[in-house]
Parts: C-alpha cells; structure tokens; sequence
C-alpha cells in the first residue's frame, strides 16, 4: 500500500508518497525549487545545492538540500523564505562565476534573481554535478565515466584516461550535461566572460516580481527543451 | 608479475565488493604500487566497475599508480612542519636527486614523496623513510641519509 504523509512547503499542505524527496513533493505540487544535479529517477547526491532550503523543527530553521531530504509527516519546509533566496541567489552567483558558458547555468542565475557577479570569471566546462555520472551507472550501467581526485582536482574522467569497453557510446553524458547547452548568442571567449542579460525582460521581471515564473517549468531551471 | 600472489591476495574475497579497500591495500603492499592490469583483475573478480575500482585508488594518497623506488623518503609538509623547514628538505632532496617530489629516480632507488601531517607535529619537521620516522630533520641529516643508502662514503673534504 502506497503511504502518505502530508507536510507543509511554503506555508501550503500538501501531500507526497512517503520515501518520495522533499524537492520532487514540492515540484510535483507547482511549487518552485531552483535545481540542477537533480535528475529525475536517478539517485540524488546533493551536489550543486541550489536546491536548498529551510527545514524547520521545533522552532529552529536549518538549511538543507531538498533533493536529499526525506518527506516526513508534519515537516514544515520554508524553500522561498529571505534567507534561502539570498543563499542560493549566491550560489548561482558562484556557479555562473565558475562556469559561464552554458544557457542553463545563465538561465539558473536569472532564476534566482542574479544581476551581478561579483566573482572573479573562470571559463570552466565542468561544475561537477555529477549528471552525467550517475545517468551513465544507473541508467545504463555503463560506469564509463566517474569522478577521479579530490578537492580542486576532482573531475570527470574515464579509467586511465581510455574509453572502456563498458562505454555503450550513447551519449548520455553529453546529453544530460547542463556545459552542453551553449549559450544564446555565441559562446564566450576566456576574458569576456559575463552574466548572460539577454534576457533583460526576464531579469527586470525577477526584480519587479520576485519569485515569479521565468518559465523554468517548475525548477526544471533551464529551457533546454529536453526532460530532465 | 607473480600471479600466484593475486590469487592469495583475492582467495576468499571474490565476489565480495566491500572488500576492495583491502584488496587494494595488500596489493599495494605486495607490488609496491598498484598496476594498472591488476587493477583489472581486481575489478572483475570482486564484481566492481572499473571505473570504481581506479576512482578509489586515485582518491586515498595510500595508494600509488607508479612503480615506486626501493626508498621511499616521505617529507612532511603539514603546517608545523613547514614553519620549521620542511621547504627546505625539500630543496635539498630536489638538489641532491633530481627529481620532484612525487618522482622517483632513474635508477628506481629513491621515490619522494611529500605529505600533509604525519600527526607528530610536535617533533618536526618529520621524514619518514621506508616506514621510520626521524624528527627534528635538517637538509645535512637528510644529505647524509641518502648518502648512506647511495653507498657514498663521506668525502673528507682537505679544507676541513
Ligand atoms: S543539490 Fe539538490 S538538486 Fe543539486
Ligand atoms: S605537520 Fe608534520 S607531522 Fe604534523
């Protein structure tokens, strides 16, 4: 027998499946959590943490990720309060400093309500997120790809550097990449990296609406007309 | 490359994928690094992937991918350590070896190795050399560990 439980998101009730995350409840009942590691019915491993927000209990709030969290009965989550915007609007501030070079970052930072990067630009093509990673073993069990070293050298790379046999070259990686969606216009050379703002209308509308829809189709974050 | 001693190494331990750690361990202590085709061999017999299996060798500093030196000397770069010098045994091992920590020599006598806290802070700077600790280290000790071992007798100099 399927379980529910009923907790609170935003001051709304609403009910989800027990086991289900907090991030899937909260989107699958319009609510709007910002994410980008989340893939759905992969495994979740709390790696970009825009997804975060406030799980209040017993009066006190602590910041957590959604996708991570566990629905729970009588939970009361907070995912727009002032202080979770304002830390993840930093956190997209880090990403889109970090990784310019891709609409669906750019688009995360209009989302959260971005207009000025106060970080230092690096031209990165990874965020380590982990997508492609995880689509690649438990989707299709390829485990061609992982995350190699620690620290500021981890990255993404195969065994030794070669594609292996279990590689079933079905491009999944590339495809589930958030790097792979270039920007609109062209792409940005190193040095003149910068906070997309073509879509002024989008920003003026998240400063004069805070929290309105900039059509991310419910914390799907990125318009990059694919599932997931 | 001596099969019989894998097959020790994994004897019991097949199919069993929590045990690659220590699979992983005693394969290092048995070749002195981890070969890239044993680390096939350990993959397939323990039922992990691959990619698994190098993502936790690359991950713990325990675990070396390159054939090591006889020696291996170990410079302790922790904090302690480096305010009492430790920059300095490693210029004198760079001087005297040619080679860059994490390197081993040409005639696969010497590898050194630089890590972050051995935990003796109190006693350093700290070189470990095969397994022995020396505190209190200074780049004249250090010339003269390795002259030991290099067979070089110490020569008088006429000045002296
Ligand atoms: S941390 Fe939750 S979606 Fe990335
Ligand atoms: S810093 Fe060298 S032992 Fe701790």
């Amino acid at each position: 027998m399927i379980e529910e439980v009923t907790l609170t998101i935003d001051d709304v009730l609403v009910k989800a499946v027990k086991g289900i995350s907090v991030l899937d409840a909260a989107v699958k009942s319009g609510i709007c959590i910002p994410h980008l590691c989340h893939v759905p019915f992969l495994s979740d491993i709390g790696a970009c943490r825009l997804c975060i927000v406030e799980n209040v209990n017993n009066g006190k709030a602590k910041i957590t990720t959604s996708c991570t969290l566990r629905v729970q009965e009588g939970m009361v989550i907070r995912a727009n309060s002032e202080k979770v915007l304002k830390l993840r609007k930093n956190i997209a501030e880090l990403l889109v400093a970090h990784a310019p070079n891709s609409r669906a970052i750019q688009d995360i930072a209009v989302r959260c309500g971005l207009k000025e990067v106060r970080y230092p630009f690096h031209n990165a093509n990874c965020v380590l997120c982990g997508r492609c990673v995880r689509y690649c073993s438990e989707m299709w069990q390829g485990n061609a790809i992982g995350f190699v070293g620690r620290g500021k050298d981890r990255h993404v790379e195969y065994p030794f550097g070669k594609r292996p046999d279990t590689c079933k070259k079905c491009n999944s990686c590339v495809l589930y990449c958030p790097m792979s969606v270039t920007p609109c216009g062209e792409v940005m050379k190193t040095g003149e990296e910068h906070l997309c703002g073509k879509c002024d209308s989008q920003m003026a509308m998240a400063e004069k609406i805070p929290g309105a829809c900039v059509w991310c189709e419910t914390g799907k974050s990125f318009q990059c007309a694919r599932y997931a | 490359m001596n099969s019989t001693n894998l097959e020790t190494i994994l004897e019991g331990r097949r199919s069993q994928p929590h045990q690659l750690i220590e699979v992983l361990q005693d394969v290092q202590d048995v070749y002195g690094y981890i070969p890239k085709d044993v680390m096939g061999i350990v993959a397939k017999e323990l039922g992990v992937p691959l990619m698994e299996v190098f993502r936790v060798a690359k991950f713990y500093k325990a675990f070396t991918l390159k054939p090591r030196g006889k020696n291996v000397i170990t410079i302790c770069t922790g904090t302690a350590c480096h305010v009492r010098g430790s920059q300095l045994l490693i210029d004198q091992v760079q001087g005297q070896l040619r080679l860059k920590p994490g390197d081993t020599t040409k005639d696969g006598l010497f590898t050194v190795e630089c890590v972050n806290c051995v935990g003796a802070c109190a006693l350093g700077p700290v070189v470990v050399q095969n397994g022995s600790y020396s505190n209190h280290m200074t780049p004249g000790k250090l010339r003269r560990a390795i002259d030991k071992v290099q067979g070089k007798k110490k020569e008088e100099s006429p000045h002296a």
